[in-house]
């Protein structure tokens, strides 16, 4: 099966949010678009959890970073649509810029000499 | 700002439309599904595999959906009502396990609930008298005076009162329960209570009609008495009705006034009083003892009770000042105390000890019910680890798993309720075994709301912490998983934890093995006293008392002529074959034998035996059925010799005279207080012996002296006898009149006397026994609840160890032993742990025996064969106990257990 390749890396836990969030700023949609475009746009190499992104989702929804709305889809049926609010994109610029402070860190780490 | 609000309003929509979002939710779901099938199908998959990736990829859709939820914040109604169906569908499951383990805490909690309220009610809640706490008992100790008497004479009361600075106020009373209400068409039997007119103001109580006494009010005879009358015979008898305030009513043929009405809540000097007469307390013929008059006081501002005490002792010598035909010497003789206690502790401290035992009995009963639920919980979580583990494993979180526990466990708690409400029902009725007349106070004791409480309170905490002790053992074993799922029973728990366990158990064993031995001692005592000899016939009687009022009865001669007439009337009843009066029977208390008559042999007065007096008509033995033994019975003339004529008992007469025939021989009455003078009597005749109030104390001293109808040659002092005739019984033998009958000759003879305890002299014997028979009924319920406890702790023990050893088992049978000799490995595990259990239960039975020996009769409390029955008894019920695990434990299938490894 396609999802058992060895290099399929699990997401980190907490940085589901961001990936969330920078995914829904590209355009509104459904919770399986979500975890498959996360997954496209990681060229596979990010793996969604399928059952974790629906908590993730109402915790956003709580914290009023994202909005829902019911939809019909190209092919006529109804689904749950996500799409960022102005506070979601507020919160998506700050979580962008703690994981790059958290990356440039790591990295630094990383690449001390002995 | 914005988002805030949003969030807000997001949260309370999910929560008041979480069916809708529930439904959204699942058509989400469905919808994800379906799009993922589709996305398999598109990469080649079959529709099966399709579908099956989908689920898998979608995860522990249990989890998911609980995390939803959480995240939603709804989760606990929603939870709550889930566990509640897990509950009871698990409990359902086991019943015997629900019912062990609700009827365990049902009667650990309501025998904990029905001491806790006695306790409260006796010791602690605050008596129902203004400023109660400076209420003080003032008793007067006299060295040697039997039943610790703390009575007040009125020279001493009178001395005390008009001399105390320490004290505010000081009242006295004394009670007669022999007094007749005789108005209207149906007289009635009632308790009066003569109390100084200072008490009421003290006590702080306000009449519900009418007013107090007065100060000078007295009940010096005469007309127009003031009373004052309870309310409820106020209203039984007076309709309720204020009018009666300044009329006249009949009490004991005299005509009194009532004046007030007092509440129901005012019980002093005790709850049986309807009439209160105003006491005066006039000193006639001054003396130190010979007291009657129990006094209560109210402390004075800033007074303690040690002050009082210190204050009232120094008080005593100058008693002969004020009344000096009490020489100086008399009083230093008598060696009086005063003492001065908190009315509070007077009145409960003959008590506090047994109930604080009781107390403490109880609390350990509590414990070990709740160790054994707790037991049985963890062996519950033991057998539904394979099913906890898969729950586990599907993704139900361990706190979701937390929470069914403890809702399991208040599920049991709150059924436990409905038993613990009977069984504190069940110990308040009979008061486990107390009399009201050994515990004040306790008639006022019931299952009330506090009681329901705090069952319902008890029964919730004790149940959650019950399921979370269950729950902690499962966390903690939470690694196990894989295991459990492969079916392997690997029991362990820790070493230090399983010997409390089994120490706890082997505790009950020994707890139920010595009520078991106590109740079967009792059970022997109680055939051996329905076989004693009693000395008289009780069969085929018949027995009533009256109470005759003092005028116009007051002179012995007068009294004496109408017990006459009454015999006479009585025999003549059809079927009536014998009538005598007396004073008392055997087996009633008045009949216990008293310091105040010590009878000795003239000449020889240091060997004075305290007796029992009774006053009886000629035909009295042979009417009861006690045998003369010797000499005659009395005759017309025998008050009138000189000295005045007695039969004695025959106990009393080897007591006094050994071997020696006593007939013809003098006894004197002697007392050991001044106001008695001593009087000479000359025995005629021996009675056989007759057991005082209990059957048990066996033979007791009496005196008899003669009840005649030739009374008027009485001498002149009437203290010659213990009692005037006023206050008889009368006894028929053959066939017994009915009591309606009874009450008609009665009325005849005098319309204003009502017939009292109308009855046989078996029901006396009944009673007698009561005593035994109430302590053997609870002692015999709380063995049978000990054993029940014993069996749950044993079953679950054993289980419990049972279940850690199924590899072994497994292995044994593997390598062929037989399913027998596996059943005997678990019975022998049950047998050693209740053995332990059983030895130290014979050692407290042996040592406990001690304090049941004043309820023995006839039989020792070491013995053999009680305790050789109960040692049976609980083997067999052990291994009954141990039986289910046995079986579970030989059926176990080595080939499971063995792929486990």
């Amino acid at each position: 099966l396609a999802r058992t390749t060895p290099s399929n890396e699990q997401v980190l836990q907490g940085t589901l949010d961001l990936l969330i969030l920078k995914t829904l700023s590209l355009a509104p949609m459904h919770g399986w678009g979500l975890t498959h475009r996360i997954e496209q746009l990681s060229e596979d190499a990010l793996q969604v959890g399928q059952g974790s992104i629906y908590p993730a989702l109402v915790r956003l929804e709580q914290r009023g970073w994202i909005d829902t709305e019911w939809r019909t889809t190209e092919n006529g049926r109804r689904a749950k649509y996500y799409s960022l609010t102005t506070a979601g994109r507020r919160a998506l610029g700050q979580e962008l810029a703690s994981w790059q402070r958290f990356v440039s860190a790591v990295s630094l780490v990383i690449a001390a000499e002995a | 700002m914005l988002h805030i609000v949003r969030s807000a309003i997001a949260r309370v929509r999910q929560l008041f439309g979480a069916s809708r979002l529930e439904r959204e939710q699942d058509e989400e779901f469905a919808f994800h599904l379906e799009m993922e099938i589709a996305h398999n199908k598109r990469l080649g998959m079959s529709e099966a595999d399709a579908r099956r990736a989908a689920l898998l990829a979608f995860g522990g859709r249990e989890r998911f959906r609980e995390e939803t939820r959480d995240a939603r914040g709804v989760v606990l109604f929603d939870n709550l009502a889930r566990d509640l169906r897990f509950a009871l569908r698990r409990i359902r499951r086991a019943p015997g396990f629900a019912v062990g383990a609700i009827a365990t805490l049902g009667i650990g909690i309501g025998a904990a609930a029905g001491i806790g309220t006695i306790v409260y009610g006796v010791l602690l809640r605050d008596l129902p008298y203004h400023d109660s706490e400076t209420l003080v008992r003032v008793g007067l100790l006299t060295p040697g005076l039997a039943g610790n008497r703390d009575l007040h004479s009125e020279a001493t009361y009178s001395h005390l009162a008009s001399s105390a600075r320490s004290l505010s106020a000081m009242a006295a009373y004394y009670t007669n329960d022999a007094v007749n209400i005789t108005d209207g068409d149906e007289p009635e039997r009632i308790t009066v209570a003569m109390v100084t007119p200072n008490g009421f103001p003290m006590l702080g109580v306000t009449p519900i009609a009418g007013k107090l006494f007065a100060t000078m009010d007295t009940a010096a005879r005469g007309e127009a008495i003031p009373v004052l009358i309870s309310e409820r015979i106020w209203r039984r008898r007076y309709g309720g009705d204020t009018a009666i305030i300044g009329k006249r009513i009949e009490v004991n043929r005299g005509g009194r006034i009532v004046i007030g009405v007092l509440p129901h809540s005012f019980d002093f000097p005790h709850p049986d009083v309807d009439v209160w007469y105003p006491a005066s307390v006039p000193v006639d013929g001054p003396s130190i003892g010979g007291g009657y008059l129990t006094v209560v006081g109210r402390l004075a501002q800033g007074a303690s009770a040690e002050r009082a005490e210190a204050e009232l002792n120094a008080l005593i010598p100058s008693i002969s000042t004020r009344f000096p035909r009490i020489t100086p010497d008399e009083i230093e003789r008598s060696q009086v105390r005063v003492t001065v206690q908190s009315l509070k502790s007077a009145i409960v401290a003959p008590v506090r000890g047994h109930l604080v035992l009781l107390g403490i009995m109880v609390g350990v009963v509590l414990l070990i019910a709740c160790t054994n639920v707790a037991n049985l919980f963890l062996l519950r979580a033991e057998q539904a680890r394979q099913e906890t583990a898969i729950a586990i494993s599907l993704g139900a979180s361990r706190v979701a798993l937390a929470q069914r526990f403890v809702t399991e466990g208040l599920l049991l708690g709150a059924a436990s309720i409905g038993v613990a409400i009977p069984a504190a029902g069940v110990a308040l009725t009979t008061k486990f075994g107390f009399d009201a007349r050994d515990i004040p106070r306790l008639h006022e004791i019931g299952v009330g709301a506090d009681t329901v409480a705090l069952i319902v309170l008890a029964a919730l905490v004790l149940g959650a912490i019950v399921g979370a002790t269950a729950l902690l053992r499962a966390a903690s074993r939470a690694g196990e998983i894989g295991d459990a799922l492969r079916g392997v029973g690997r029991v362990t728990g820790s070493a230090p934890w399983r010997r409390v366990q089994r120490a706890l158990v082997a505790a009950q064993v020994a707890m139920a093995c010595a009520l078991l031995v106590s109740a079967g001692l009792l059970g022997r005592s109680f055939m051996n006293l329905g076989r004693a000899p009693l000395g008289f016939e009780p069969a085929g009687t018949m027995t009533f008392g009256v109470s005759l009022p003092f005028n116009p009865y007051g002179p012995y001669a007068v009294a004496a002529a109408f017990h006459a007439r009454m015999t006479d009337r009585l025999s003549e009843l059809p079927g009536v074959t014998g009538v005598a009066s007396a004073m008392n029977f055997p087996l009633t208390s008045s009949s216990t034998p008293s310091q105040e008559l010590r009878i000795a042999p003239v000449g020889a007065e240091d060997l004075a035996v305290a007796s029992a007096g009774n006053l009886v008509a000629p035909r009295f033995f042979e009417v009861m059925g006690i045998p003369l033994l010797n000499g005659r019975t009395f005759a017309p003339g025998d008050l009138r010799a000189t000295p005045p004529n007695v039969i004695i008992s025959q106990e009393l007469a080897t007591q006094l005279f050994g071997t020696a025939d006593p007939i013809g021989r003098q006894v004197v009455r002697s007392s050991n207080l001044r106001a008695n003078r001593p009087y000479t009597f000359q025995v005629i005749g021996v009675a056989g012996d007759v057991p005082a109030a209990r059957i048990e104390d066996g033979p007791s001293p009496v005196i008899y002296m003669p009840l005649l109808r030739d009374g008027d040659g009485l001498p002149a002092e009437v203290n010659v006898l213990p009692y005037v005739p006023r206050w008889v019984s009368y006894v028929m033998r053959g066939a017994p009149p009915t009591p309606a009958t009874i009450r008609r000759v009665v009325r005849e003879m005098d319309p204003r006397i009502p017939p009292v305890n109308i009855k046989s002299l078996e029901a006396n014997v009944a009673e007698a026994t009561a005593r035994v028979r109430l302590t053997m009924l609870l002692l015999g319920v709380a063995a049978a609840a000990a054993l029940m406890l014993g069996v749950v702790g044993v079953y679950s023990v054993v289980s419990y160890a049972a279940a850690g050893r199924l590899r072994e088992f497994g292995v044994r049978l593997a390598l062929g032993d037989t399913a027998a000799g596996v059943r005997r490995l678990v019975l022998r595990d049950g047998l050693a742990l209740a053995s332990a259990g059983i030895v130290a239960g014979v050692v407290l039975a042996l040592v406990g025996g001690r304090f049941l020996r004043s309820l023995l009769y006839e039989v020792s409390p070491t013995s053999p064969r009680e305790l050789t029955a109960a040692v049976l008894l609980l083997v067999a019920v052990t291994l009954l106990a141990a039986l289910a695990p046995a079986l579970r434990a030989a059926r176990t299938d080595p080939a499971v257990v063995l792929r486990g490894e």
